[in-house]
């Protein structure tokens, strides 16, 4: 029995064994079938793929079909690295690389390799700094092409200087999704490195005035650059890093001054969207291009024809490295020398193209397909949408006296209320208001470290009882707070501030006449100190916070011999706003995209453009993109020189009216660094804020929660923007009274269509 | 790949070339901000005054500029550019459509173009070295070389650059070179020479002064003449009146000549063009200057600023900006005509709601309409309350509605001295007439009443009670010397022989006077009459007036003492203090007279107060040499002697303190270094 027992216990074990070892080699099998698509899903894993066969597909010769989705067919082109789109409905094509028959034959062979190349990179020598541009045609390469399901993955490798890369292109549906995952990218060589990285730089590219269209380009609200024959007229186009400069590696050069005092030019406006636009109005083809990853180093570029070649064209250029200058005393007029960062960029770079034909075909359905992408990617969340008038309060400002400084209070809590009664009086109820150097020692004394309010405007416990007691009066009182500032003269030590990748510290010169200039944070400390202020102002239940800074500035940064990259900020900033909002309402100074999902509300989001000379049109895409989502508010209205105008435009975007009030004539503020201020007083403002807040809160009671589904300027030059609820809005902004569908307005106007 | 440049006019064009209205693209944030001044002559900024409008680029499908070098709007309303590049003249409509090309074959290098009414285009030629008249048609009519008259210069060449045409014929031509300043010239017996008009004048500053004398002639031979320097450009206006800029001298910047060559603007020079580079007169009896890196600014006709906008181009292509300008002509609606020389383009620039706010109002205020005026002016301060230019126009127009309180109000606001006291003038004439007659009884009732004490008193001395009291305050040793104080300052010799040997020198009526000083100093400062003020309006420091007077008589009143003592004076820190604050009690005296006086003075009669200053200020020095030298019992040589080593020995304490001050900072900064260099590399 016993013996008996045994032999069934080891027939069973051996089974058992028998069926592990077959589970495992199954497993392995399956595991190693699946590598492909691993890599093309883009997983991180490293083992060499199985080439595809060839003869099922032959890419050597022409164009072949590589994937197909109900509305597109992928076609690829191995020697050029070039994809081509063709709607199956329309025909339509978009190619990534300037063909034969469209070659002009007018530029040299740099030029016309990089425009015949898929791929594009910009190199840099390491110890020279001497630069060059590498295209397919021109540098020595092999490409290892696998097929996906949707897609390609191929293997880029540039012999002579042992850099490859791998690219994954894949359509999904109406969506062409480009990736180069980071760990593919392997540079052999220790001198030559990437300096910046391109792919498809031509993709939906058109020859002179061949076709109709526009870019679109995410400067200010948004503006289109005809694909009109320029004849020349632009040596360059736009080209601007998304989310703005990187002020840890470019020094900020001052222009030049009027009598050498008084700086006359504005900065342009920062990117906020990393968003890029084609459409071929003729062909009805067009795409949207989100910059999925790696957007927080890199520039868009919108090149008009003439702009060297006679191809328009828009594409992304990531920045792998970047180079910095190194000064090489401490003495400050230390001769540089420039350095290359030794980390290269760590992230993916994906562009991701949303495909938009028939009537989307236009910036509006551009504008629908990033507010759905954003929407199903949980970029953005619906807001409440209530219209409220903002009215921003000056707090305190300080101005030097003896030694020291002395506070210029400007609105005290106390009459911050008054202006709210007095709003009142004349119907504007529920009015929003950033209250701006509320802090113990006025505007510029950053960073907030506690909630204490500043005496000279009534103290803390006056300041609490104002906001909760407005609050039940429908006025709601955010404080404001610059997260990053840190004022040089109120605060000496700098252990915690930003240095530069060259080690030295970050200093914002604003020209002042008190305070000269400013440090940053760096991000961990922001976030901390962030945190901490929050934390404070919850202990007295005050939840409205204004937030700037953070929100809108992104810095390479270095600490204590360690190197810290955009990503590294960008993901930190994130991650404090994402902690801190919780349980607070956050309203956002012209947020980066990034942080668009934490803002309850968007401040002094641009109405316009910067006015580059190449751009024909300014279409307020933003407010198309988030009208209906999340709440925008306009810069402020008191400094328009062309009020008409400027209400209209709100009219127009929808976006929300904003004012920047005092009680205290704003002639005080003379000696202060406020002394840019020149017109606040609540005085001149009460009725205009009354006729603002009638008028727009109108308006946005007819519109309620919808979102705008149609933006067209007709014929006439009228513009009528249409509401998802059916709603149409004309605006005339000539000087002669216009009729449209039959609605006629009055010059310099608008009109509720019925 | 440098193709032709063509034309563009934004919005405009671009409508006719894409399928699509454009009908807003000059409507956007501006690249620039614009800057006014206030009355206290201080920069400010304010709301932009002009958008980029539209920029030409091309005119028809064809003309392209090179390297233009002047524009000038006419009647007709075309613009005429001097295309120096291509040696002709383009005509052209406002929105760059071309009418036709003038010159070519004839012109070799045209610098300078004027459009008579009639159509006579007038060309200022470099090269050929003469002015050329082409009719309406682009035939050449007429032209003229160098004068030969002798008063021209026989040596002189005629390299005309700039020229304008008054409504006589006669020409107004800027030569290159010619430093006696605009030739003028008459249309009669072919190109009379008139004389020179408007020249500038060589300036010499002290230190070329002291270098003239110092130097060799060799050196001297080296360093750069002095010539007055050669108006850059000119405009004329619809009366006939001539505008210059000139480059260099900055008072200079900007002309307004009559026809006797005699500059009409009382110019400051801190709000002109550092490199002007062209002028237009405007519509509302306006000028307009623009800088060659393409600041515009905008004037009244007396020379002050009302606006400046724009800037260099800093080849991010931003409308707006400007890379050399070279030209600047303005429309009939205000709009702007930049011409840019390397850009090639004409800049248009358009007013805001804002300005044409402002130009409204100067239009209205010119023809005499001051209550019209008023409503656009009301405007303009709703935006821009500190609009200063604005609040003297208010003002101006209230003076002339007669409205005189609220002149003043808004005069005073605007800074505007001469309104201000005009308005004054008139209130207090009317107050006057209202109050002469109460005035006359109530002195007259004062005198009877004096008449009346003084003989009651007679009678039964019902006024010895004070007279006592009056006795037993001068046995008092403070009011003895308060008392004592009076008699200083008007025997100050025998005076301060009294706090040198008799007692007098004290500590509590010398600070008492003192802080009376200092009390009166702070309430004059700060409260004077307008007209006196030396302050703004609504500054107040006053805890660092009272530091500066205590660290300056802190400072004589030591330095005073170790110089007289190694001087073997005789005087001690309590007598020199003495002495020094006796010798204020002029001021303490005269000072609420001034006050008064300041209050009820208009610009007129205000150098009343400026004389009672200057006595002041004569008693307090007399009083004090005299004090010094009596105090320490000094001969007139030792006193001087003293005073100078004094003034030296104050110097020496200036010195010492600010070399300390930055010995002390040094060591400040080098320990925050190392503590801030600790922290680095620990980490914190």
């Amino acid at each position: 029995m016993v013996s008996k027992k045994h032999k069934r216990v080891k027939i069973l074990a051996v089974i058992l064994v028998i069926v592990l070892i077959a589970a495992i080699i199954s497993g392995v099998f399956i595991y190693l079938g699946s590598q492909p698509e691993r890599i093309v899903s883009g997983n991180h894993v490293h083992s060499q793929p199985k080439p595809a066969t060839k003869g099922v597909v032959d890419a050597k010769n022409d164009y072949v079909q590589v994937a197909e989705s109900d509305n597109y067919i992928l076609y690829y082109y191995e020697p050029r690295f070039s994809i081509k789109l063709e709607n199956k409905q329309t025909g339509a094509i978009l190619e990534s690389t300037v063909s034969d028959e469209k070659n002009d034959g007018k530029s040299n062979a740099d030029w016309t390799g990089a425009m015949q190349s898929g791929i594009t990179l910009g190199l840099i020598e390491k110890t020279t700094k001497t630069s060059d541009k590498l295209n397919l045609n021109t540098a020595k390469n092999t490409i290892t092409t696998w097929y996906t399901d949707n897609g390609i993955y191929a293997e880029v490798t540039f012999t002579d200087y042992g850099i490859t890369l791998g690219v994954e292109v894949s359509l999904e549906g109406d969506q062409l999704v480009v990736r180069v995952p980071d760990e593919s990218i392997q540079e052999e060589n220790e001198n030559v490195w990437i300096y910046t990285l391109c792919v498809f730089q031509y993709f939906g590219y058109t020859y002179l005035d061949e076709q109709d269209g526009y870019m679109l380009i995410p400067d200010g609200n948004g503006a289109l650059i005809y694909l009109d024959d320029k004849e020349g007229r632009y040596a360059s186009g736009f080209t601007t890093q998304i989310y703005g400069t990187d002020v840890g590696i470019t020094d900020l050069v001052p222009g030049s001054t009027l009598w050498d005092d008084y700086d006359t030019v504005v900065d342009s406006n920062t990117v906020l969207a990393p968003v890029f636009g084609m459409a071929h109005t003729e062909d009805q083809q067009a795409y949207l291009a989100v910059v999925e990853s790696g957007d927080e180093r890199c520039t868009i570029e919108a090149q008009p024809n003439g702009a060297r070649v006679d191809y328009n064209r828009c594409f992304a250029r990531f920045l792998e490295r970047d180079v910095y200058s190194q000064p090489l005393s401490n003495s400050a007029t230390a001769s540089t020398t420039p350095t290359v960062e030794l980390e290269r960029l760590r992230s993916d770079l994906t562009v991701r193209y949303l495909l938009l034909s028939g009537d989307e075909a236009d910036y509006m359905g551009m504008a629908k397909a990033y507010r759905n992408y954003l929407l199903d990617n949980g970029l953005i969340s619906r807001q409440n949408l209530s219209y409220n008038t903002r009215v921003d309060v000056l707090g305190s400002e300080r101005e030097a006296f003896l030694m020291g400084t002395t506070a210029v209070p400007m609105t005290t809590v106390e009459q911050l209320r008054d202006i709210y009664a007095s709003l009142r009086r004349e119907g504007v109820t529920n009015v929003l208001s950033v209250y701006r150097g509320w802090q113990d020692g006025g505007l510029y004394d950053t960073p907030i470290a506690k909630y204490k309010a500043d005496s000279s405007i009534g103290g803390t416990s006056d300041l609490t009882k104002a906001i909760l007691e407005e609050a039940e009066q429908g006025n709601t009182i955010y404080l404001y707070n610059d997260a990053l500032s840190v004022n040089t003269k109120t605060n000496s030590s700098t252990y915690n501030v930003m240095k530069k990748l060259n080690k030295r510290t970050f200093e914002k010169d604003v020209h002042g006449q008190v305070y000269d200039s400013f440090y940053y944070l760096m991000p961990k400390n922001a976030g901390e100190g962030l945190a901490e202020l929050i934390a404070s102002m919850k202990q007295d239940n005050i939840k409205n916070m204004a937030l700037d800074g953070i929100t809108n500035n992104l810095f390479s940064y270095s600490f204590k011999g360690n190197y810290y990259s955009r990503t590294e900020t960008m993901d930190m900033f994130v991650d404090s706003v994402e902690e801190t909002s919780n349980g607070m309402n956050m309203i956002l100074e012209t947020p980066n995209q990034y942080l668009w999902k934490y803002a309850s509300a968007m401040l002094d989001m641009p109405l316009d453009s910067s006015d580059y000379l190449y751009v024909d049109e300014e279409v307020p895409f933003l407010s198309l993109v988030l009208k209906g989502i999340v709440p925008t508010y306009s810069d402020y209205v008191n400094f328009e020189a062309n009020k008409t105008e400027n209400f209209l435009k709100m009219v127009e975007s929808g976006m929300y009216p904003s004012f920047y009030v005092t009680a205290e004539d704003s002639s005080k503020l003379i000696y202060t660094n406020s002394n840019n201020l020149y017109s606040l007083e609540i005085e001149n403002y009460r009725a205009t804020i009354a006729q603002y807040d009638r008028e727009l809160r109108a308006l946005a009671e007819l519109v309620g929660t919808s979102t705008i589904s149609d933006h067209e300027i007709l014929d006439n030059g009228l513009v009528k923007v249409t509401y998802e609820n059916g709603v149409r809005i004309y605006v005339n902004y000539t000087n002669s009274s216009l009729t449209g569908d039959g609605v006629t307005v009055d010059a310099m106007s608008y009109k509720v269509g019925e | 790949m440098k193709k032709l440049r063509r034309y563009l006019v934004m919005g405009l064009v671009a409508l006719l070339l894409v399928t699509v209205m454009l009908p807003f693209a000059s409507y956007a944030t501006t690249p620039y901000v614009t800057y006014t001044v206030n009355g206290y002559g201080q920069i400010r900024q304010t709301q932009t005054a002009y958008l980029a409008y539209a920029t030409i680029t091309k005119f028809g499908e064809e003309v392209s500029l090179s390297a233009p070098s002047d524009i000038c709007i006419a009647s007709d309303g075309h613009m005429y550019i001097a295309d120096t590049g291509n040696k002709r003249i383009v005509e052209g409509t406002l929105d760059g459509e071309l009418i036709k090309v003038v010159g070519e074959g004839v012109l070799q290098e045209p610098k300078g173009v004027y459009v008579l009414d009639n159509g006579d285009i007038y060309v200022a030629d470099r090269s050929a070295e003469k002015v050329f008249i082409f009719n309406q048609d682009g035939e050449l009519i007429n032209e003229y070389g160098k004068p030969d008259s002798p008063l021209y210069g026989d040596e002189m060449k005629f390299m005309p650059i700039k020229l304008v045409v008054n409504d006589a014929g006669i020409m107004f031509v800027i030569c290159e070179s010619n430093t006696n300043g605009i030739v003028e010239i008459s249309p009669t017996e072919g190109g009379m020479f008139l004389g020179y008009f408007g020249t500038n004048f060589a300036t010499t500053d002290i230190m070329t002064i002291i270098y003239r004398a110092i130097l060799t002639d060799a050196q001297r031979a080296r360093m750069i003449s002095n010539t007055p320097a050669t108006p850059t450009n000119l405009a004329i206006d619809s009366k006939g009146l001539i505008y210059t800029v000139t480059l260099g001298n900055k008072s200079d910047t900007l002309k307004r000549l009559n026809i006797a060559g005699t500059n009409m603007i009382k110019g400051q020079g801190d709000t002109y063009a550092d490199a002007p580079a062209a002028v237009v007169a405007g519509n509302h009896d306006n000028v307009y200057v623009a800088d060659q890196q393409g600041y515009i600014f905008e004037y009244n006709s007396d020379g002050e600023m009302l606006f400046t906008f724009g800037g260099p181009n800093d080849d991010s292509q931003r409308v707006g900006l400007s890379k050399m300008v070279s030209g600047i002509a303005i429309d009939t609606e205000d709009r702007i005509y930049v011409l840019d020389s390397d850009l090639a383009q004409v800049q248009i620039y358009e007013p805001t709601e804002f300005t044409e706010l402002m130009h409204h109002a100067l239009y209205l205020y010119s023809k005499g309409r001051y209550t019209e005026a008023k409503e656009p002016l009301a405007q303009v301060l709703q935006m821009n309350s500190m609009f200063d230019y604005a609040n003297k126009a208010m003002g101006r127009s209230y003076f002339q509605e007669e409205n005189f309180n609220q002149a003043m109000y808004y005069a005073r606001l605007a800074k505007d001295y001469d309104g201000y006291s005009d308005a004054f003038w008139e209130l207090r004439n009317v107050w006057l007439k209202d109050n002469v007659m109460t005035a006359i009884i109530l002195c007259v009732l004062l005198y009877v009443a004096y008449k009346v004490i003084h003989a009651i008193d007679q009678r039964n001395h019902f006024l010895n009670p004070i007279r006592r009291t009056y006795r037993r305050m001068k046995k008092n040793t403070f009011f003895n010397n308060l008392a004592y104080a009076g008699y200083y300052i008007r025997k100050p010799a025998d005076g301060a022989y009294g706090i040198s040997a008799e007692g007098h020198a004290n500590w509590l009526a010398s600070t008492f006077i003192l802080v009376v000083f200092t009390i009166e100093y702070i309430v004059n400062k700060y409260t004077c009459g307008f007209l006196m003020k030396t302050v703004m309006e609504g500054r107040y420091e006053i805890a660092s007036d009272i530091g500066i007077i205590v660290v300056v008589m802190v400072a004589l009143t030591v330095c005073t003492y170790l110089v007289s003592t190694i001087n073997e004076g005789e005087g001690t820190v309590k007598k020199i203090y003495t002495f020094f604050c006796y010798s204020l009690l002029p001021y303490v005296i005269l000072t609420p007279v001034q006050y008064a006086l300041s209050h009820i003075l208009s610009q007129n009669e205000i150098f009343l107060t400026n004389m009672l200053q200057i006595v002041i200020y004569a008693w307090i020095v007399v009083i004090a040499i005299v004090g010094l030298k009596e105090v320490n019992n000094f001969t007139a040589k030792e006193t001087v002697k003293v005073i100078f080593l004094t003034a030296f020995t104050a110097l020496i304490l200036a010195l010492l303190i600010f070399i300390i001050y930055v010995l002390w900072a040094q060591l400040f900064d080098f320990i925050v270094a190392i503590v801030g260099e600790g922290v680095y590399r620990l980490g914190f």
